[in-house]
Order: structure tokens, then sequence, then C-alpha cells
């Protein structure tokens, strides 16, 4: 595998990712996104081997619309080239020994940092979803299903949670089909309520990738594909990771270069309050 | 949304309360939950500061409570079921305040009348990750449909959400304060149009820009 490390790089275009402040990000090469760079990023992401609680499987809550098509895709992963991601706790455990090349500290000693939508351990309160992805056409499909604790108006779903969904389940295909790593823009169009407890199907897809930027539309409809819930569309920043290995996320950019609407890498810094710098 | 047109609702009420020149003593948040609720237990107000919230939510918190003093500024109650819920379905609860202290959304909302504006002083915990060390983009898209919402709930009635679009101009490190300014920008017909943004507490950092849609629903119909 080719080492990525960090390079002085082209700046990003003016209406590229970061606006208000030039940053310097480590050059991206496209070619290390496809092939079998994909399939090593998708199988370092699953982490197979792994005593970590799969959030992303069956449980009493599941309606029969999500066990049914569950089953459906499942039988899709054995041939027609479709994967069952799994869904741990934290995002952190789907990129074990990677690191972020990026300025910013992260409060990294916290070790009870959820995903947002894994907050709750007891089945159906929440977020049940599960995505399958399939890396050669670049799409997902997420079934999601809503639990009480995310009601909006009484017995339907609140539009945020359905819009952390959406960002969710394009976050993860921006990663893996192409190393996206931080969402820039989010547009949701909301046309009809999911009610709670029932079945919505999420199908996203990487329309483009264009100047480190990758553009996916969604769109969120009922089992039957007669009802539209929302379309939406997210644009993600690519970053690659870089191997790491220490746990923990380290500084890496020139300081002439640090503009000045980042002053809490400074404040951090000076407070000694980022333990992730120092190690 | 109509949860949160529920709670704005009942804000309303007790803000016309005070306009009519109501005396001090209506301003009694225990006398105000009284008011709405018909149960002997007194639901607990969330968009008060608790153990969890940093030096910088509470600075903010006084400084706005310091704005109230006038009129000019209304500090919104937070509440975790609606009367309204309570009778369809027990579980349910509102989205964001499901959490421990601290461990998800700690937030206030204040409310101006003459600008029609409203900021959430927003502190996001730990259960609240995306990229680790930093906010999940759909926790940050639901404050800032609060906000919005809110803001158009407030003069609007009920309201929902058509469209959302936000711009994440820089990720927000996880436990840190942030300040969502929404802003009625105008109104036509039944449609609500609101933009809004995301800054440090200091306002030297843009987090993230966003516009909103929201319809202001017709009475005669139903919800779907």
């Amino acid at each position: 595998m080719m080492r990525r490390g960090l390079q002085v790089a082209a700046r990003l275009s003016h209406h590229g990712a970061l606006p208000g402040g030039p940053y310097i990000l480590p050059t991206f090469s496209p070619a290390s996104a496809f092939g079998s760079s994909m399939d090593s990023m998708v199988s370092r992401f699953c982490q197979e081997k792994t005593d970590l609680k799969n959030y992303a499987l069956p449980n009493a809550s599941w309606c029969p619309d999500m066990l049914n098509l569950y089953h459906k895709f499942l039988e899709k992963t054995k041939a027609d080239g479709w994967i069952r991601l799994p869904s741990f706790k934290s995002n952190r455990n789907h990129i074990q020994e990677l690191k972020l090349p990026l300025v910013l500290t992260v409060s990294s000693d916290k070790s009870d940092c959820h995903i947002f939508t894994r907050c709750t351990e007891t089945e159906g309160q929440s977020y049940e979803y599960v995505i399958f992805f399939h890396p050669s056409k670049k799409k997902s499909v997420c079934l999601f299903q809503p639990g009480p604790y995310l009601e909006g108006p009484p017995g339907f779903a609140h539009g945020g949670s359905l819009a952390a969904m959406i960002d969710e389940t394009v976050s993860k295909t921006a990663y893996l089909a192409g190393e996206g790593l931080f969402t820039l823009n989010l547009n949701i169009r909301f046309k009809n309520l999911i009610r709670m407890g029932s079945l919505a199907v999420l199908n996203v897809g990487v329309e483009k990738v264009e100047d480190q930027k990758l553009y996916i539309p969604c769109v969120a409809q009922s089992t039957d594909q007669q009802t539209i819930y929302t379309k939406a569309s997210g644009t993600f920043l690519q970053l690659q990771l870089e191997e790491d290995s220490s746990q923990y996320y380290t500084l890496c950019l020139q300081e002439s270069l640090l503009p000045t609407a980042l002053p809490t890498w400074d404040t951090l810094q000076s407070s000694g309050g980022c333990p992730g710098s120092n190690r | 949304m109509l949860r949160s047109c529920t709670a704005a609702l009942r804000t309303l009420r007790a803000l016309r309360g005070r306009r009519e020149g109501a005396s001090p003593a209506a301003r009694d948040p225990v006398l105000v939950r009284r008011w709405f609720s018909t149960e002997k237990v007194i639901p607990k107000d969330y968009a008060l500061p608790n153990p969890s919230w940093s030096k910088d939510l509470r600075l903010l918190f006084d400084q706005f409570m310091k704005k109230c003093e006038d009129g000019s500024w209304e500090r919104l109650p937070s509440y975790k079921n609606s009367k309204l819920v309570k009778e369809q379905l027990s579980q349910a609860q509102l989205f964001t305040r499901g959490y421990e202290d601290g461990l998800g959304f700690e937030y206030v909302i204040f409310y101006n009348d003459d600008e029609k504006r409203t900021v959430c002083l927003f502190q996001g915990g730990p259960y609240l990750q995306g990229v680790p060390g930093f906010l999940h983009g759909g926790a940050i898209a639901t404050m800032i449909d609060a906000t919005v919402g809110m803001c158009a709930a407030i003069p609007g009635g009920i309201v929902m959400t058509a469209n959302l679009n936000i711009n994440f101009k820089r990720p927000i490190p996880l436990c840190s304060v942030v300040v969502i300014n929404s802003q009625l920008d105008k109104i036509e017909g039944r449609k609500f149009f609101l933009s809004c943004t995301v800054r440090s507490v200091d306002e030297k950092i843009l987090y993230s820009e966003a516009t909103g849609l929201f319809i202001k629903l017709d009475p005669e119909k139903s919800l779907i």
C-alpha cells in the first residue's frame, strides 16, 4: 500500500472546501481512491475480526418491512456485489490506526464518545438502521426506522432526525466511495412525513467527483416507493486519512498558514487542554 | 416541527401575558408551568443551566438573561414532553432532550420579537460525534432546524420544515459552545423564509450558514 504522508500541496481553489482562510492540505491523489485501495478501505472500515458490538443487525424492534428488505439485501451481498456495513458505537472504531491530517486538535481523551446515530442501547427507541454499500456502483441503500425518541410532529419523525440519517448515510458512502470526510453542504427538501416505527428507504449514489469534492444525491421513500419523504443532496470534502500507530490525532500544518479563524487550536495548546498534540 | 410549535404556542401565550402588563409574578417559571400543566408533576425546564454547562455557555446565558430584563428578549422554556404527546405515545419525547446532562444537546433559545430573531446557545456533547472529535453534521442540522423552526413558529404558529440548506464551513469541535443565530427574512403567504449562522462564542469563527423555508400549516388539512 502506498504510504500517504503529509505534503505541502496546492491550495484548494477559492471556491473549495473551507473558505474563510487558506488551508494547505495534503495532495489528494485520486488514483488511490479506487480499485484495490477501496477494497482495503472497506475491509478496514468493516473490521471483520472484532468484538465490537455491531448495531446494524436485526432486533425485535424492527418492523416486518425492514426485516424483509434486510434479508433481500443480505441475499444480494452473496453475489451482486453489495456489502452490509457494520455500525459501531463510534466512528473511531471504523478508522482504527488511521488519523486525520488536519490542523485541528480534538478532545481525543474522551473514550465515551458515541456516534450521534447510535445514542441509546434500548432497541427501537431512536435510530434503527442498516446501510448496504455497493463499491463498484458507488451507491448505498439505508433502511431506516425512526423510534419514539425521534418524534417531531406527534406520531412522525422529527425533521432533524431525518437530516441526521441522510447525513450519516451520505457520509459513509462518501467515505468508502471516495474518501469523503467532512460534510460541506447538505440540502434537504422535505416532501412528506415519516410515520414513527415505519420504514424509510434512503437511496444514495455518488453523482460526480470534482475539485476534491464529492456530490451525492439522496432520495428517501417508502417501502413501496409510492411516497417520497425527502429529496436531498450532500457535498463532501475529500481528505485522506494517514497511517497512525498511536491512538491520538496529531497536528501537522505549517504555523504560518494557520488561519486566524481557528483560535481553538491556539487556545487548546496554551491551556494544555489538547492531549492529542503531546502524543 | 409540530412539537416545537406546541412549545412555541405555549411560550407565545406566556409572552403575550407579559406584554399585556402581567405582574412580575407571572414571569415566575413555576406559575407559567402550572398554567399549562394539568398534572401534579411540574415538567422540568431544560433550558436552564446544569452542572454540565461549560463556563462559556454559562457566561453567554447570563449575558442573554440580562438582555431579557428590558423585555426585548425572552428565554424560551424547553420541556421533554408536551401534554399533547403524552396522550398519544408515552415513550415519545422531544428528540433533543433525551440525553443525560452534558452527553447530548445542551441548549437554550432566546427570542427577540422586534427583530424576529432567535438565538440558540448550544453545547454539543460526546454522544453527538461524527468524525472523531467533531460534532456530527446531523446534530448540527438538528439544532439549526430547531432554532430556525422556532423563529418561524413564534410568529407563524404551526409550521413545518419544507427545505433546509446548510453550508458547513468548518467542523465544530465536540463539547464546544456555538451560537446559532436565526432571522426571519420574509413571509410570502404561508411561506416563511429564514436564514441562520452558526458562530463561535466570540463570533470570530463562522462554522455554518443555512437557509430554511418553513410552511405554515393549513388548519383545514390533515398532516399527511
